[in-house]
């Protein structure tokens, strides 16, 4: 595909603690995806181009990438995870780059 | 970034300069009605927060006049869940279009009352956003916000 025809992406660095500990890959990737399904529904999920690309279950970090312009929306739906099944969690974003390397290399 | 919060010795969020707690400033005025309110908004330099966003168009003429502003709570959306949540957020966007229309100033902030609801600064400029506020009212916003709290 053409590099003007590609959707225009955005890498989100994140960390995610549940209870403080960061959870299972399994875990961290049900939390993910349900929370913004859940946040935006089929329709909105599907126009965001979400995608969990990264996460390290050692220490919590991980990667997801988004349509540029709807970075802001998609910071903000992490934001707005506070708690699941009854436990306290925190989807916190890290930092943001066109590049998924980039993004990567940010530290906290 | 200066953020309000409700609790106090909460952790300093990333890109977060200071965190003042709501009850240790003179001008945060917290109604429960639109009445109550509207005495409240008649302070100089009022910093008027309402739960509900049951806010009327007398109210922020009245704190244009006194050069208050509203506050906007991240902690609001937090604390709901599904619908309710989206109406608390739909809410809070009438509260900013109709300040824009009066010329009233608003603020964002966290109003966070413990640790889980601390937020940093990237993810308080995204609420400014979904709120439907522009760059440009986004740092003014911020100007007001170091003004109000001095």
């Amino acid at each position: 595909m053409k590099p003007s025809s590609r959707f225009k992406k955005r890498y989100i660095s994140f960390s995610l603690s549940k209870e403080g500990a960061p959870p299972t890959m399994e875990e961290a990737k049900k939390i993910i995806h349900e929370h913004f399904l859940s946040f935006f529904g089929e329709l909105g999920t599907s126009s965001l181009a979400f995608k969990l690309v990264k996460y390290d279950e050692k220490t919590g970090r991980g990667l997801l990438r988004c349509a540029r312009e709807k970075t802001d929306e998609a910071i903000f739906c992490m934001a707005c995870l506070k708690e699941w099944s009854g436990k306290s969690c925190r989807l916190e974003p890290v930092s943001t780059s066109g590049s998924a390397k980039r993004a990567e290399r940010s530290k906290k | 970034m200066i953020d309000i919060v409700r609790g106090a010795g909460l952790p300093l969020a990333a890109g977060i300069k200071k965190a003042i707690v709501a009850g240790s400033l003179k001008n945060f005025k917290e109604a429960k009605s639109p009445s109550e309110a509207l005495s409240a908004c008649r302070s100089k330099g009022a910093l008027l927060y309402l739960q509900r966003q049951e806010f009327d168009d007398g109210i922020f003429v009245e704190l244009k006049r006194h050069k208050g502003a509203v506050v906007l709570a991240l902690a609001d959306i937090l604390n709901e869940r599904g619908f309710r949540r989206a109406i608390a957020l739909s809410k809070m966007r009438l509260v900013v279009e109709a300040c824009r229309r009066v010329g009233c100033d608003f603020v964002a902030c966290t109003l966070a009352k413990d640790e889980s609801e601390v937020r940093n600064a990237r993810e308080l400029q995204a609420f400014q956003s979904m709120l439907g506020m522009n760059r440009h009212e986004q740092k003014h916003s911020d100007k007001v916000l170091e003004k109000l709290v001095k």
